[in-house]
């Protein structure tokens, strides 16, 4: 019953060609994979049937049983005959219909399917596959993975955590200006830690809601540990702003570093909680990080006066331990602030 | 004779004689009132046609903008006033128009012939069709406790006359002010100071309140008159700009050339005290807070005067601040973050706008003086005006670096300075600070 049944287009190929090819068409044709699929093209459930009569409504005799109360009890039927598969709607109430992203839908009654066909009954959509279908290349396990793997163990979560709450703690004692007790710190520092978690607790929900694994120790572990990477970034930041002076390049390629940071996190956020093409998660981790820096420094931006009354000039102080440059004399400092005097008349005139 | 009698007798001719001379005494007192009364109103009577009322209007909206008064000075229509009277108009000539208003409610425009803007003077003229009478400026000065009157309108009200004395120069200042005990109000600014013989000692330029007035002496009048009747200036920011340059070299030079006396602060700081009697120095500490984290101890020294060009835009400010902190039972981290704090909103000295500088352009290094005494996270700020070429606002702070738990800041602002007066007071400022 099969060996007539060929697929329009193989119908140009080649005659050796097209016998090795009878084979597979054939098996190909006893199979059909069915699946449940969102409006938003996400897999939702995927039948793999091996019957030459499938039949598709909400009532429990069928093959595929769905629960949209937009379709009848028997909807449709999904026949072979003389080799290809016909779609035979059972004088549905809501009709069948052919998905088709180019041309407007139209009723799929009788129309023989090809791979990848798209037909909506109800509001529910099911997409055809044959068994040939090819699938995309496997992904190889990033180098990432024993990192991640490591960040995500309760011991290491643990750590990062505490290691966080810890910093912000310090850093709540440094800025008071006032004597302050350990409770008084404790608050705002498991606050802080809190805050924190919210960002991978989101990425762990959307990727949930988007029928991806959640995650969420994985996340929040590799969070954290880039959460802590920053506060170091943070430091060197100053310990570089502290030794460096006004015409040192330095300062310039350090701030570079939590750009760098933030967008490791965003890419490793993608890599865990979604599947997507490498290509895709570059693009989103680096959306993310433009929006992320380039924003902030919109708002900042923006909030500019028109006018600065005020000096902005670099003010951070750290303890002598932290001081590694030798100091400039009186002289070379004169000369260099003496250059200043130039760009002031530069600005006063442009303006 | 009765003992009694005579005694009696006695008393009489004691008491007749007692009322005769406290009679003559309050008589004597009266007929001065009256004279310093006649005074008053003869000199206010003969002076009057040559006293006005400068207004400021505004073309937009024809309305006054600010108000001050002048006086006549030669009998072609020469008026003198102050400078921060007819200020808005020096600046923007084209958003405001220059009125006079004399006794008989006459009023014509001005036109600006000359300021100095160190002293607050200006010269404006009106039109006139035949000679008028001026005031006369007094060839000599004053003499402490002098009777002196003053004539003005102040807010508006009418021109009056107020009887003071004169007290002598002001010792703390730069720039030369007569120190007038009398009322001197807003609105009675660029009035004239005349003497009993109604010649001019000084012109009204400034109160402090409670029958405190400051005058600018009548000598620097005539230095501009004479200048003026001599060449005209051709124009009036550019005879700012030199007076400006010219004053802030001879302070600056006063400055540098002067005594530095260096001082202890907090017992651990050595910060050098300029002893000049226009810079004065005041301090405060926190020793008496217990539950203060750092033991803070602050010197400020400054220049009580600045220069008005405009209400928005000051000038030849000069401020020094030196801040000694000591940490208490506090570690080394901790101190040197709320250090920072400390020294991270420097601001500038003086008040001005985006009309009339730059933004600030800085420098920061970590400095050591020659004598190794101390190691310092320095900054130098600079802005330029834009009038007034080769001036600038200057700002300095260094922070020290070298002591685990203490820290001594030294800070300076300085305005309408030059490029190379600004540097070598740094020099010299940062070589003058250090551990003791």
């Amino acid at each position: 019953m099969e060996i007539t049944s060929i697929n329009p287009q193989q119908e140009s190929l080649s005659s050796e060609e097209l016998h090795h090819d009878l084979d597979n068409i054939n098996q190909g044709h006893t199979d059909i994979i069915i699946e449940e699929i969102s409006r938003g093209q996400k897999l939702l459930h995927r039948h793999k049937m091996s019957k030459p009569s499938i039949n598709i409504g909400r009532g429990y005799g069928n093959d595929i049983i769905l629960a949209d109360p937009h379709i009848c009890s028997e909807h449709v039927k999904i026949q072979l005959v003389n080799g290809f598969w016909q779609i035979q709607d059972q004088e549905s109430i809501n009709g069948t219909f052919l998905e088709n992203p180019k041309e407007k839908k139209k009723p799929a009654d009788k129309h023989i399917l090809e791979d990848g066909d798209i037909i909506s009954i109800g509001k529910s959509q099911l997409r055809i596959h044959f068994v040939d279908h090819p699938v995309a290349e496997t992904v190889k396990f990033s180098p990432f993975e024993s990192f991640i793997n490591l960040m995500r163990h309760p011991i290491a979560l643990l750590i990062s955590v505490a290691l966080f709450t810890l910093v912000s703690g310090t850093i709540f004692y440094l800025d008071k200006p006032i004597e302050v007790n350990f409770s008084q710190l404790l608050v705002p520092a498991i606050g802080m830690s809190l805050l924190f978690s919210l960002w991978p607790a989101g990425i762990a929900l959307v990727s949930h809601l988007t029928k991806h694994d959640a995650r969420v120790l994985t996340q929040l572990g590799i969070c954290f540990a880039f959460f802590n990477l920053m506060w170091f970034s943070d430091l060197l930041e100053n310990i570089v702003a502290f030794n460096s002076s006004s015409n040192s390049v330095f300062t310039v390629l350090i701030a570079i570093l939590p750009i760098a940071l933030a967008f490791c996190m965003l890419w490793l956020n993608c890599y865990i909680g979604f599947h997507m093409t490498a290509k895709r998660r570059m693009v989103v981790s680096i959306g993310i990080t433009a929006l992320l820096f380039g924003g902030s420094y919109l708002i900042k931006y923006s909030n500019k006066p028109d006018f600065n009354a005020r000096p902005q000039y670099n003010s951070v102080l750290m303890t002598p331990s932290f001081l590694l440059t030798p100091s400039a004399s009186v002289d070379e400092f004169i000369e260099d602030s003496n250059k200043l005097f130039d760009k002031a008349n530069k600005a006063a005139v442009k303006d | 004779m009765d003992f009694t009698l005579i005694c009696q007798h006695l008393s009489k001719i004691i008491i007749g004689c007692l009322m005769k001379y406290i009679f003559a005494f309050i008589s004597l007192l009266f007929s001065l009132c009256i004279t310093a009364a006649e005074q008053a109103e003869e000199i206010f009577a003969q002076l009057t046609p040559s006293l006005y009322q400068i207004k400021l209007i505004d073309k937009a909206s024809g309305e006054k903008s600010s108000i001050g008064s002048g006086f006549q000075i030669t009998s072609d229509g020469l008026i003198a006033t102050n400078y921060h009277v007819i200020s808005s108009y020096a600046r923007h000539p084209s958003k405001y128009r220059m009125e006079y208003l004399d006794h008989q409610g006459n009023t014509n425009t001005l036109t600006l012939e000359s300021v100095d803007v160190i002293n607050d003077l200006a010269l404006v003229k009106r039109e006139v069709t035949e000679p008028m009478e001026f005031f006369v400026i007094s060839s000599e000065t004053p003499h402490k406790g002098e009777k002196l009157f003053s004539l003005g309108n102040p807010h508006d009200l009418g021109m009056i006359v107020v009887p003071g004395t004169y007290n002598g120069l002001k010792k703390e200042s730069f720039s030369d002010r007569i120190h007038f005990t009398g009322s001197i109000n807003s609105g009675m600014s660029g009035g004239p100071v005349v003497n009993k013989q109604a010649k001019v000692v000084g012109i009204n330029v400034a109160t402090s309140g409670n029958q405190i007035g400051f005058l600018v002496p009548h000598d620097k009048l005539v230095t501009l008159f004479n200048s003026y009747q001599q060449s005209p200036p051709d124009s009036i920011k550019a005879q700012m700009a030199r007076q400006l340059t010219t004053s802030q070299d001879e302070l600056m030079s006063a400055l540098l050339n002067s005594n530095w006396e260096s001082k202890s602060l907090g017992g651990k700081g050595a910060i050098p005290i300029i002893d000049v009697p226009f810079i004065r120095c005041w301090g405060e500490s926190n020793a008496d807070k217990q539950d203060a984290l750092i033991l803070t101890a602050v010197a400020n020294c400054s220049l009580d005067e600045n220069t008005y060009i405009s209400s928005r835009f000051f000038t030849g400010s000069v401020e020094i601040e030196f801040r000694y902190m000591q940490a208490k039972e506090l570690g080394g981290n901790k101190f040197y973050h709320l250090y920072r704090q400390q020294i991270a909103r420097a601001g500038a000295g003086n008040r001005a706008g985006k009309d009339d500088v730059s933004e600030y352009q800085c420098h920061h290094d970590i400095v050591m003086p020659n004598n190794k005494a101390i190691n310092n996270k320095s900054v130098f700020c600079t802005r330029a005006y834009k009038d007034f070429p080769d001036l600038y606002d200057v700002l300095y702070l260094g922070a020290s670096i070298d002591k685990q738990q203490q820290a001594l800041v030294s800070h300076f602002t300085i305005s309408g300075v030059s490029q190379e007066n600004s540097m070598a007071f740094t020099e010299k400022f940062m070589e003058a600070v250090s551990w003791k």
